[in-house]
């Protein structure tokens, strides 16, 4: 009995103590992710993106050549497709353990500033770590927020109206730099009539273009803290849109909810589609046409509203390492190898030396800096608008509502009121 | 893990405890009996520890913070809020969430019966002795196994799609209804053929129930002249009947918190989470909007506790009702 008793009572230690040892092990790997430098001064930061296969392979590439130039810094890499990107880096934001770096976008710097996880560049810049120099157009104070330096440029985009090209020369319609809101009704109606296919993909949606339509007539999207327009505006606009749907000169929405993600345009059920430039390049990857860049009507033959919007890159104010942080942004920014391997992927480069390093052979890179040109030369170019905390937010239920009422399951004024009620909580969050 | 290392001396000490109370008495048995009890149901609770300390840290100790945070204004970031019940007046005045209680009900409603039908009629028609029995078991059950995939999802969005398998063949009968994933109506429909789909599980459960009808009961409805309906509904259907309840309550609980198929079929990456027009945007859909694109943890726990009580008081009724049409064998209850 007593040697029994031993036995087993050292059976039921042992197993007490595999599985305080199992349950130890599970702990010390949970929280033994981030430790980030190792002995020999080696230092890991993790950088992370949103984008697709083909932005991650030049991605890649730019990073094995960051290793060449400073090899104790290693850099891992994660990336998702936009939506998923932000709902995985506002999970980790949280937990404080957020990727080191990051790429970021104007609707996202005052509400992750508001919520402590932007890291300020300019103790990096005055350090001698990152150089705000040679930056084109007035891009180096684009991801200033209230005086802090929160996201680098890495290249401008405009929004633009990229277009199926067959399509509109079949159709006969040259969009010309000044057109206005009914030349553009107009030429809808002719490529419908002409080629059988919807003219546009649904602009009535599009935040950025109606921010644009806003900003033509004196107001804006948003003020510092709220909507700069008024609930009849919208009712104006989704008015028209409605009819625009119902005469069949904006592609039927049931058709263009089921190719997401894929495009309406390069899904060939719209001649073309309010965007940002870069996009063309997207669109020439998944679609079969040629693509190319009109510019954005007008209303007074003029003002097209437009300005230089960017990605960025951002660091995480957890960071452990600000200094080789702000080295690696300061290379990505500056270095012209770089801009040879991304191309216009992000937008036209924002520096001027990788501006030049980089000359377009293609057609959609050589349109896309044409089009960003021209912008420039016509004079069009204006000082963005405020982006409140909650930007992201609004954006997504303008779209979606504008879905909604494209698929008659809204009016034209109950989706005013659910986009005012829902913007109103996103924004005073 | 802190119960594991306290638990091993503590256990020594009982049994030195217990040691001299009953060591001098006469029949030293059922001390000893009771201590074995004792050690073996303690090494029982060590053995299980893994799987009780995962319940605490990963289920009930988050269910316990997020009652916590139902009452709270929480955004991830900041502190949590106190406001009381504002979450839930929130809820009840958003047409957004009314708009997800009724595609929930809809798709419980609908799916939930179809989906027991189709398993009662499969198993009715497996339970006869034929060849390839175990043949076709295996692929009827088969759905069941992979059914909540991502993959099946992706696919299954596929063979809704417009001009895809359902459309050309709905249209070879003069239906233009077009794909079904595009439909703000529709969309709903082709996640109830999902889950009908995957009737396998409750078919096997009705197999097994159906062999427990003793052979003696149909013979002697035969010979008093009962036809094969009269059967079903006379012998098959009451002496099921345990069964078919078990499985009404498990389907009807597992329909309430479909997820992932909604989530794949109506979006997933790159569109929108809850299809066109929040054609399929479930309970638990509009629950992950709210918590992790709007990050409003304290309304999404809201919900989740809101969907809890829902589905308690659907077993509750569920319960209450079995009084009235289950029969349980006498003495087996």
């Amino acid at each position: 009995m007593g040697t029994s008793r031993n036995v087993e009572r050292r059976t039921i230690l042992k197993a007490a103590g595999a599985t305080a040892a199992t349950l130890g092990l599970a702990a010390t790997t949970g929280c033994g992710g981030d430790s980030g430098s190792s002995a020999d001064g080696t230092v890991t930061i993790r950088y992370a993106w949103w984008g697709a296969d083909d932005r991650a392979e030049r991605i890649n590439k730019t990073i094995a050549l960051f290793h060449k130039k400073y090899p104790k810094i290693k850099v891992t890499t994660d990336f998702q497709p936009y939506g998923d990107f932000w709902k995985k880096f506002n999970t980790q934001a949280s937990g404080g353990n957020p990727p080191d770096v990051f790429q970021n976008a104007i609707g996202f710097l005052r509400k992750y500033d508001a919520k402590n996880v932007l890291l300020d560049l300019n103790a990096q810049v005055k350090a001698g770590n990152l150089s705000m120099d040679g930056f084109r157009a007035g891009l180096e104070t684009f991801g200033e927020v209230d005086g802090k330096l929160l996201g680098v440029p890495v290249g401008s985009n405009s929004m633009a109206l990229v277009i199926d090209k067959p399509v509109y020369t079949k159709a006969g319609v040259k969009p010309a730099q000044g057109w206005t809101w009914d030349d553009f009704h107009a030429a809808m109606e002719k490529i419908r009539d002409k080629t059988g296919r919807a003219g546009d993909s649904g602009m009535y949606g599009v935040m950025y273009l109606y921010d644009l339509f806003l900003r033509q007539n004196g107001k804006a999207f948003f003020t510092e803290d709220g909507l700069g327009f008024a609930e009849a505006d919208l009712t104006d606009w989704w008015t028209k849109a409605k009819q625009g749907v119902e005469q069949g000169i904006y592609a039927n929405a049931k058709k263009v909810a089921q190719v997401k993600p894929k495009s309406a345009v390069s899904a060939e059920l719209a001649a073309g589609e309010f965007t940002w430039d870069n996009f063309t390049v997207r669109y020439t990857s998944e679609g079969k046409s040629e693509y190319g860049l009109a510019p954005i009507p007008t209303t007074d033959g003029k003002h097209t509203g437009q300005y230089l919007g960017s990605l960025m890159l951002s660091a995480s104010k957890r960071t452990q390492h600000p200094k080789e942080v702000a080295q690696f942004i300061d290379f990505m920014v500056h270095e012209p190898e770089v801009a040879k391997i991304m191309g216009y992927d992000r937008g036209v480069p924002a520096t001027q030396a990788q501006y030049d390093a980089f000359k377009p052979t293609d057609e959609v890179a050589k349109s896309i800096a044409a089009y960003e040109e021209s912008l420039v030369s016509a004079g069009v170019l204006e000082k963005i608008t405020p982006h409140p905390n909650g930007a992201d937010i609004c954006e997504a239920a303008f779209l979606r509502i504008a879905e909604e009422l494209a698929l008659g399951t809204r009016s034209v004024d109950e989706a005013v009121k659910q986009f005012f009620t829902e913007s109103k909580t996103a924004l005073s969050a | 893990m802190g119960t594991t290392v306290t638990h091993a001396p503590a256990m020594e000490g009982l049994t030195q405890d217990s040691e001299p109370r009953h060591g001098p008495v006469n029949s030293p048995r059922p001390a000893a009996l009771k201590r074995r009890r004792r050690r073996e149901n303690l090494a029982g609770y060590l053995f299980m520890s893994p799987w009780i300390a995962g319940f605490l840290l990963l289920t009930a100790g988050p269910m316990i913070a997020s009652l916590y945070f139902a009452f709270t204004d929480y955004n991830l970031f900041d502190a949590p809020k106190w406001i009381g019940l504002d979450n839930f007046s929130e809820m009840f005045a958003d047409p957004r969430w009314r708009h997800s209680v009724q595609v929930t009900l809809w798709y419980v409603v609908v799916g939930t019966p179809l989906k027991l039908l189709a398993a009662l009629g499969v198993a009715l028609l497996l339970a006869q002795k034929r060849r390839g029995q175990a043949f076709y078991r295996a692929a009827f059950y088969a759905p069941s196994l992979i059914g909540a995939s991502v993959s099946i999802a992706i696919v299954w969005k596929a063979i809704f799609s417009d001009d895809a398998v359902v459309d050309r063949t709905q249209k070879l009968f003069g239906i233009s209804a077009g794909g079904w994933t595009g439909d703000p109506e529709l969309i709903i429909y082709s996640l109830v053929a999902l889950t009908v789909w995957q009737f396998g599980a409750p078919m096997v459960i009705f197999l097994a129930g159906l062999k427990q009808v003793p052979r003696e009961l149909y013979e002697a409805a035969e010979v008093d002249g009962a036809g094969t309906w009269r059967r079903f509904w006379n012998i098959t259907l009451p002496m099921i009947s345990p069964v078919l309840f078990f499985n009404v309550l498990l389907e009807t609980i597992h329909s309430f918190q479909i997820f992932s198929s909604a989530y794949i079929v109506g979006g997933g990456a790159g569109g929108n989470a809850c299809g066109p027009a929040d054609g399929s945007m479930v309970y638990t859909c509009y629950l992950y909007v709210q918590g992790f694109e709007n990050s409003r943890m304290g309304l999404a726990s809201a919900m989740a506790w809101m969907l809890l009580v829902a589905v308690a008081l659907v077993t509750a009724v569920l319960f209450w009702s079995q009084k009235r049409w289950v029969h349980y064998e006498e003495g087996a209850r």
